[in-house]
């Protein structure tokens, strides 16, 4: 991994004229925002769409950076942003909606041949269920579970992405793992 | 929903999960799980938990392809050979006709405006000579002759005039001094017979215009 020093001169380069920076920013970190982005928006086309958006608000705002605070947290603040008030703009997926992509999904499975088709389907179901058992959580929990779990980022590096004292951090994503464990075992015991 | 802790070790409880607590705190929250039940099941069914999620973040992540920001400038020769490879034979004949067309004519074009002299003359056998090459000859020619008849004077103004335009200074001077001089009459003679215009037998009955106005 680079390091978050060189995202800082990266920045620099780009104000100065340089074509290339921004894209090589963009690089380093577009698999991660799309990591975040999918966590909180749960479809691939929105994550695609929100990690676009992401780093076209960033380079809009270039020059509002003042190197205050890292690169990596300035990204992912603008990234958590742009989920938050994509999900405003559209409707969230109801339900019915993802149950339809559920069976969709059955319908469309091609089984390894490592692997019985029963298991694989077994797989495919616990999948889906932690996917909506993370969309049904509170905003506020989902991004510090995704943030940490999809990102792998630290703890202080969430607090400093979210601008949130450590200790709120720890207690959210404690919250969240006790709702999604709690969800997850109600899927479970339907199964 | 917010859920409360069973236990007050939340706090060292995710940081233990994760692997973010330091040696101490590491050791001192092993010894806690040793005495609290509570923390014990947490930490095993939140591992669980956080396996799925692995599993859905590995699926998810799986498909996704980095987008080219800007594509890699190629070189103009990767660029021809990947037109060759695409183009038709007839296209690659058209192609290569056109190149070496191209090629000749920038090569006559660079041969010309390498030859500064103008070329005045050629002969049968295709050599061309420059018109300094004249002069030279004309020269050699007249100093040859010079030799062969060493009573008779030879005349040098006939340099000055096949000479080019502007030839060096010096001689030039001396060559305008003696055109202003009109020609004698043996000066006239040996140039008609330089210039092998005339036979000497007719000079006697010739009667030159030029007599009577140079008189």
């Amino acid at each position: 991994m680079e390091t978050l020093g060189s995202d800082e001169i990266i920045v620099e380069r780009a104000l100065t004229g340089d074509a290339d920076a921004f894209g090589e920013l963009v690089r380093r970190w577009e698999r991660r925002i799309f990591a975040l982005a999918y966590g909180m928006l749960g479809r691939e086309e929105d994550a695609r769409d929100a990690t676009q958006e992401t780093f076209l608000a960033a380079f809009r705002n270039l020059r509002g950076f003042r190197g205050e605070a890292k690169v990596s947290s300035w990204l992912h603040r603008i990234a958590v942003n742009q989920c938050i008030s994509r999900q405003r703009r559209t409707k969230v997926r109801s339900e019915s909606a993802l149950e339809d992509e559920q069976e969709n999904a059955a319908c469309s499975f091609a089984a390894p041949f490592s692997q019985s088709p029963a298991h694989v389907a077994e797989d495919r179901q616990e999948t889906l269920a932690v996917r909506r058992a993370i969309n049904s959580l509170p905003i506020d929990l989902r991004q510090v579970v995704v943030m940490k779990e999809f990102e792998e980022l630290t703890f202080r590096e969430i607090a400093d992405a979210l601008d949130l004292p450590l200790s709120t951090v720890k207690s959210r994503l404690y919250t969240a793992l006790k709702q999604l464990q709690m969800r997850l075992q109600k899927f479970e015991s339907r199964n | 929903m917010k859920e409360t802790p069973d236990c007050e070790r939340a706090s060292d409880l995710i940081a233990f999960l994760y692997n973010e607590a330091d040696e101490r705190e590491r050791r001192d929250f092993q010894l806690h799980l040793n005495e609290c039940g509570t923390c014990r099941e947490e930490v095993a069914s939140f591992g669980v938990v956080r396996e799925s999620i692995t599993a859905w973040r590995d699926e998810a992540l799986a498909g996704f392809v980095s987008q080219p920001i800007a594509t890699n400038r190629r070189s103009a020769l990767a660029a021809l050979r990947q037109f060759f490879d695409l183009s038709p034979l007839w296209l690659k004949g058209v192609t290569a006709f056109a190149v070496l067309a191209f090629c000749v004519l920038a090569a006559m074009v660079f041969v010309n405006s390498q030859s500064g002299n103008v070329q005045v003359s050629s002969s049968s056998n295709g050599a061309r000579y420059t018109q300094d090459d004249v002069n030279r000859m004309v020269k050699e020619a007249l100093a040859k002759q010079e030799n062969a008849k060493p009573g008779v004077e030879t005349p040098r103004e006939t340099v000055a005039v096949v000479e080019s335009p502007k030839p060096k200074k010096s001689r030039n001077s001396t060559a305008s001094q003696l055109a202003k001089r009109p020609l004698s009459r043996a000066e006239r003679e040996q140039l008609a017979a330089d210039l092998r215009l005339l036979s000497t037998g007719d000079d006697a009955t010739l009667q030159l215009i030029g007599d009577r106005i140079n008189q």
